[in-house]
């Protein structure tokens, strides 16, 4: 839809059914189809329909990319660097290359996917490219057997010279500190997110400031904000580095023929997989093709091929024979993403009453040899604050490059927000629901999902019974603490869908997209379903094929947005098409077919009518097939960075939560959380709510457990493994209550949002918080381990806010 | 293999789903290399091969191991039930069915492992409280987080087969 | 390219005859020595089978000659046990915790004892090459109490409960030799430089654990307190058996796991007990009296009072 697109001004009630539905105007761009009516009234969407890809995958169908086995496949597996920051002088493969069994050696001319020289030529006269990390990949072996892989990759021998190497945050941003990159760089963004502003200065290894952002830069003068303000409290926040651990690990499979390149990639953008191996290799993208049935989780690191992708890709075409290269799981905590840190140090200015005059924040966070360590932009977009200022330094150190993961940015400028919030209201003597609904009061979807939000979550959470802090005598100490959330509402701009209905009354749809576990499939089919009066399993979705019509990326909650709509409207398209065709034989015009409950009928004559299948096979066609695009949003976007269109209006969320405080160990239990979700019109409740019990569950072991840890002095990973880097288990998991509004913000044929990352967004904030009131003291430094956690119910809290006159 | 030095491999008989096989195994291999790669039972998965995410879940003699951190010679004149073996004649095991109607999963990729774990718990303990389900999956990591529903399913399937017991032969 | 070789002992003398050849490791549920040959901190050439060897099997209980345990009696099998359940709970404690229940499954209580440390620098083979713990200050776990060559701690938790019932266990050598050595003195303090974290020979195999019988009025309890409940090695766990006599105590043993190289008896706040009648002061005062001595590094401090609350709460628990 361009914008030229014939339009019509439809009114439509638009807002959160249950409590406020208003009509608003929009512009309807022609052949759309009618708007849909609150879920209460579809059949099939917004329905608790079971996910259509549950049975392969509770049977062990499902094949993952690791599970791909092809005639005459090899095993690659990557050498890695075994020192952290060092000139490679030389590299001899001949052993390895002679080890029985092995078919192929390549040795990585560039490094992927981290930050890159803005000038090249600063290190062009480099031989191999620098090691910046211990476990930088190098280079890799295929051979007949894993065993035979392993056993070479161990011959290749590399001479390096080292240079002095730097790992820790704050040692990194010393005056004198290693320097990990020698000029500027820059780095874009993935399709997930991640990567850093471009053209922005670097001293040593600190680049920055960064002072956009989606909310468009600094606004107002916090200067003069903070001297409006009647108080003013300043605070420093720290967070660590969180690593994806999928249960699959990346990985691909590569097929190279003379004809085609054949990759299977365990991936969140099949696109990009085919995208990023056409301009590594100078392939037409049309000589690629890329499968993925199905991956075993991402949570924003697998985009592109990555640099083990390139080594499956060389060593496949060197030993013309298929590759299946994945990471073992050392690999995977290394050298393919992380959440960067962050040391945050906030400002925040108010009147007596709530209302926020300023906000400043000036953060540091580590990517290691990536850029993209940002606090996100909850900062200048979630409340209508007069006078913000951000400024952002990503800090290079010697250590894994980091990626977009689940909300990137915003899940730590979260913690230190709401934190910052929470103890404002404290300070004010407001509770801390009744400051943000006087300050939360922006004119967008997010701000009006999240006032109903509050009210729906402190009822079911208790908010009325909250206690004041550190109530209960003995060393457990419960509490109840909330945060909100925000996150952008995002749309693939190129998407499209395909539906098929074939002459035996069989239907098909199929877009080129992938399935991380949020059910693709399923949304797709029931999207289709409901226009054609199906079941949702009689339709057969299918994802995973780059020869599809093109598919969005699993990234920033954008998949049901972006399908939906496109499905939808290639469904109606269909169902006017067989409309026309079958109307004569039911003695009646087109526009008054009905497609209901597996039958086709003339309106008001229900018995006169046939199943679906005898009505196609009357109908007497071969195939009918309709593509249908995903259009804009009718009221346009915010910003659009390529295909990554983003909306005016975002994502909310609220969540509680009940935690309990061992003050004698430092062991933090998470009892219970509340939350509390909008998604736009949600399409299927269940994976709604398996998101975001996933969301929360993420948010509870990134407030309590999980640290990346290095060696200093070797830039080794230690704990890179499950049972030493900690992730919540089922004893962890809390007991989780999800309330979903449904939102018709009336702006594509289908209003679905995403859910995804505003689940995994406050969940952290919520938790310190509830620390605060089961403890009365403030944590402010993540995970919550015991001994963070002793340390601050020893510290002495007293802080020197400000009270201007 | 096609080269000379390749390793001395020794026979394994084993009966994996009820048939019995007989492969040549690297005496260094694993249960789950041998499953996977030999018998091609890709249903299995390998999360950590550290036996600390339980992803590679069989029974082995109707008791759940880690097939990662098991020898494969181990297993030799024993009895393994995979993923694939559970269900019988077409139908799902109550587990399956449970999980499929109650969204235990995500991505899917610990779902194999995390089924065997809960069909050998509401088999052997029918009356399982869901103090039992959280032990008896402590092993297992499910990074999307589908643990709540993975605790419903798995109740709701030891109610089934705790009715079909009373219930008893038709 | 040369492969594992593996040979199944049918007896425990063929397994030590086998064992003294070089680069022949003995192997019981596997567990340790899998996860050390995939760090590449070990390569053996052999491999000794025990498991088909019955004579190390099984679980003998009598009021009057105490615990056997065979060697490879798995730890799902000590958890689940009747007679160690009722006579010895904090040992059937320490296993029910002990790793998951897959690696319960498998794992034996001689594997267990003889396992090499979780260290994460011992754990991984680049710092073998280094031959050194580069940077124990660096670990926040690991010991508290006598670390000043080394932090790493040994990684049974069954251990501290063996321990604190007065376990000794039993080793057959070359010609049909046995000895008994009580655990104590059998664990040493973990060691890059050594194969092996106790004083069983490289041609000797431990067959069996004994445990002495316990009085009538033994009360025990056994605590292990992680970072995280699902599965999690230990900041410390703590197992105290008491005997007592009317309300005072007769005999008490306090064993702290996972705080030391090897597990410790906190002899100190043992003698403290004695004769005494328990209550949450006492309890406290012998906490207290336990940690005096701790020479925590920076990172590992946190440990010492949660090693505190662990001793004072896991008295408390056995009373009940």
């Amino acid at each position: 839809m361009s914008a030229s697109d014939p339009r019509e001004e439809r009114t439509i009630l638009a807002g959160i059914v249950g409590d406020s539905l208003r009509s608003v105007t929009r512009p309807i761009p022609a052949g759309e189809p009618p708007e849909l009516p609150p879920n209460a009234e579809l059949r099939v969407i917004g329905k608790r329909v079971n996910r259509v890809d549950a049975v392969p995958k509770v049977t062990g169908e499902a094949r993952y990319t690791y599970d791909v086995q092809l005639p005459g496949m090899l095993y690659g597996r990557i050498v890695s660097s075994t020192v952290p920051h060092a000139r490679i002088k030389s590299i001899d493969t001949t052993a390895a290359e002679a080890y029985p069994g092995v078919r192929a050696v390549h040795v990585l001319d560039r490094i992927l996917s981290i930050a890159q020289l803005r000038d090249p030529s600063v290190e062009a006269d480099e031989r191999y490219p620098l090691v910046r990390y211990h476990g930088q990949p190098i280079a890799a072996v295929a051979a007949v057997s894993m065993r035979a892989a392993k056993a070479a990759a161990k011959l290749v021998r590399i001479e390096y010279e080292r240079l002095p190497h730097v790992t820790s945050l704050e040692a990194a941003m010393q005056e004198d500190a290693p320097v990990v990159f020698p000029g500027p760089t820059e780095q874009a963004a993935t399709a997930g997110g991640g990567g850093a502003a471009p053209n922005l200065p670097q001293e040593g290894n600190l680049r920055g400031p960064a002072r956009g952002g989606l909310g468009g830069g600094p606004r107002g003068d916090v200067q003069q904000g903070f001297a409006q303000a009647e108080h003013i409290l300043t605070r420093e926040y720290s967070t660590q580095v969180q690593t994806h651990t999928p249960m699959e690990t990346h990985g691909l499979v590569a097929d190279w023929r003379d004809e085609e390149l054949t990759l299977y990639a365990s991936t969140q953008f099949v696109l990009s997989v085919r995208d990023e191996a056409a301009d590594v290799f100078g392939l037409p993208k049309e000589k690629i093709r890329v499968f993925s049935e199905f991956t075993g989780g991402g949570f924003g690191a697998k985009f592109g091929i990555g640099n083990y992708g390139a080594l499956a890709i060389h060593l496949s075409r060197k030993a013309r024979a298929p590759v299946r290269l994945m990471l073992d799981r050392r690999e995977e905590h290394v050298s393919v993403g992380n959440r960067p840190s962050t040391i945050q140090r906030l400002k925040l200015g108010a009147k007596r009453d709530g209302t926020l005059t300023a906000l400043q924040v000036e953060s540091f966070g580590t990517g290691g040899v990536a850029l993209g360590a940002g606090v996100g932009f909850c900062h200048s977009t979630m409340y209508p604050i007069p006078n913000v200022l951000t400024e952002h330094y990503d800090v290079f150190t010697d250590a894994g490059p980091s990626a977009a993961f689940r909300a990137p940015g915003q899940v730590q400028g979260i913690f230190a927000l709401e934190q910052a919030l929470d103890e404002l209201a404290h300070t004010l003597g407001m509770d801390p629901l009744a400051l943000r609904d006087k300050v939360d009061t922006n004119d967008a979807d997010d701000a009006r999902a999240r006032k109903v939000e509050r009210r729906i979550g402190a009822e079911h959470a208790g908010w009325a019974q909250r206690r004041p802090p550190a109530a209960d005598p003995g060393p457990i100490k419960r509490g109840l603490g909330m945060a909100q959330s925000q996150w952008a509402y995002i749309v693939h701009g190129t998407t499209s869908c395909e539906v098929r209905i074939r002459g035996d009354g069989s239907v098909a749809v199929m877009t080129g997209a992938q399935d991380i576990g949020t059910g693709t499939r399923t949304i797709m089919a029931q999207t289709v379903a409901e226009e054609l009066g199906l079941r949702t399993e009689d339709v057969d979705a299918r994802i995973g094929d780059s020869r599809y019509p093109a598919g969005p990326a699993a990234g920033g909650s954008r998949v049901t947005s972006s399908i939906t709509p496109a499905a939808r409207n290639a469904s109606y398209a269909a169902a006017r098409d067989l409309a026309a065709r079958i109307a004569p034989h039911l003695g009646t015009k087109p526009e008054e077919i009905v497609f209901q409950d597996g039958r086709v009928f003339a309106r008001g004559e229900p018995d006169r009518g046939l199943s679906f299948a005898d009505a196609v096979r009357k109908a007497n066609f071969d195939e009918i097939v309709h593509r249908a695009d995903r259009r804009e949003d009718y009221e346009g976007y915010r910003a659009k960075l390529g295909d990554l269109h983003i909306s005016k209006q975002a994502l909310g969320g609220v969540q509680f939560a009940q935690i309990a405080v061992d003050t004698e160990t430092g062991v933090v239990k998470v009892e219970r959380v509340v939350a509390v979700h909008d998604c736009g019109r949600p399409i299927n409740p269940k994976l709604i709510e398996s998101q975001i019990y996933g969301g929360v569950i993420q948010g509870v072991s990134y407030a309590l457990y999980e640290e990346r840890h290095l060696d200093p002095e070797t830039g080794v990973q230690l704990n890179a493994n499950i049972d030493q880097y900690k992730i919540v288990g089922s004893r962890e998991t809390p007991d989780i209550e999800v309330h979903v509004i449904e939102q018709l913000g009336r702006q594509s044929s289908t209003d679905a949002r995403g859910v995804a990352e505003p689940a995994n967004v406050a969940t952290a904030a919520a938790i310190a918080n509830a620390f605060y009131n089961a403890t009365g003291k403030r944590i402010r430094t993540l995970p919550m381990t015991p001994a963070n956690v002793l340390a601050a119910l020893r510290a002495d809290d007293r802080n020197d806010d400000e009270e201007p006159a | 293999m096609d080269d000379s030095t390749a390793p001395e491999l020794v026979s394994l008989s084993l009966t994996v789903n009820g048939r019995p096989c007989t492969v040549r195994v690297d005496p260094a291999a694993t249960l789950v290399e041998i499953l996977r790669d030999d018998l091609g039972l890709t249903g299995t998965k390998i999360g950590c091969d550290r036996g600390a995410c339980s992803g590679c879940t069989v029974w082995l003699d109707g008791e759940v191991v880690a097939s990662c951190m098991t020898f494969a010679l181990d297993a030799g004149g024993r009895s393994v039930t995979t993923i694939e073996g559970l269900a019988r004649d077409g139908q799902l095991h109550p587990v399956q069915q449970a999980f499929v109607e109650h969204d235990a999963m995500q991505c899917g990729f610990c779902t194999p492992g995390m089924v065997m774990s809960c069909a050998h718990l509401v088999e052997s303990n029918p009356d399982c409280t869901l103090d039992d389900v959280r032990g008896a999956i402590g092993g297992h990591l499910c990074r999307c987080g589908a643990y709540p529903n993975i605790f419903k399913a798995t109740l709701a399937a030891a109610t089934t087969v705790r009715q079909r017991k009373t219930r008893g032969p038709a | 390219m040369s492969t594992l070789q593996w040979t199944d002992a049918r007896s425990v003398e063929e397994a030590v005859a086998l064992l003294s050849a070089s680069g022949t490791i003995a192997k019981a549920g596997g567990l340790d020595l899998l996860d050390l040959m995939k760090e590449g901190i070990v390569a053996p050439a052999r491999i000794v089978n025990l498991q088909r060897i019955d004579a190390l099997r099984g679980v003998r209980f009598d009021e009057t000659s105490g615990l056997r345990l065979g060697a490879l009696t798995t730890l799902a099998e000590i958890a689940s046990d009747a007679s160690i359940r009722r006579n010895y709970s904090a040992l059937a404690a320490s296993a029910a915790h002990a790793a998951t229940p897959q690696v319960r499954n498998a794992a034996t209580i001689g594997g267990n004892l003889l396992q090499r440390p979780r260290c994460w620098y011992f754990r991984n083979e680049l710092f073998h090459a280094a031959r050194q713990e580069t940077g124990r200050e660096q670990s926040q776990y690991g010991a508290i109490f006598d670390n000043a060559m080394s932090a790493m701690v040994h990684a049974s938790t069954p251990a501290t409960a063996l321990l604190a019932y007065g376990a000794s266990v039993h080793i057959a050598g070359k010609q049909g030799k046995t000895r008994t050595i009580a655990l104590g003195d059998f664990l040493l303090p973990p060691d890059f430089d050594r194969d092996r974290d106790t004083t069983l020979g490289s041609d000797e195999v431990l067959t069996h654990v004994s445990v002495p019988p316990v009085a009538a009025n033994t009360n025990a309890a056994y605590h292990k307190q992680t970072e995280r409940e699902s599965y999690d090695w230990p900041i410390c766990d703590v197992a105290v058996v008491l005997t007592m006599k009317e309300r005072k105590v007769e005999g008490a043993k306090i064993v702290a796991g996972a705080v030391a190289p090897v597990p410790r008896r906190m002899s100190a706040s043992e003698k403290l007990l004695l004769g005494r009648e328990i209550d949450e002061q006492l309890a406290a005062d012998a906490a207290r009296l336990a940690v005096g001595d701790a020479t925590p590094t920076e990172k590992n401090s946190y440990k010492v009072p949660v090693l505190e609350v662990v001793i004072r709460r896991t008295i408390m628990a056995a009373l009940r």
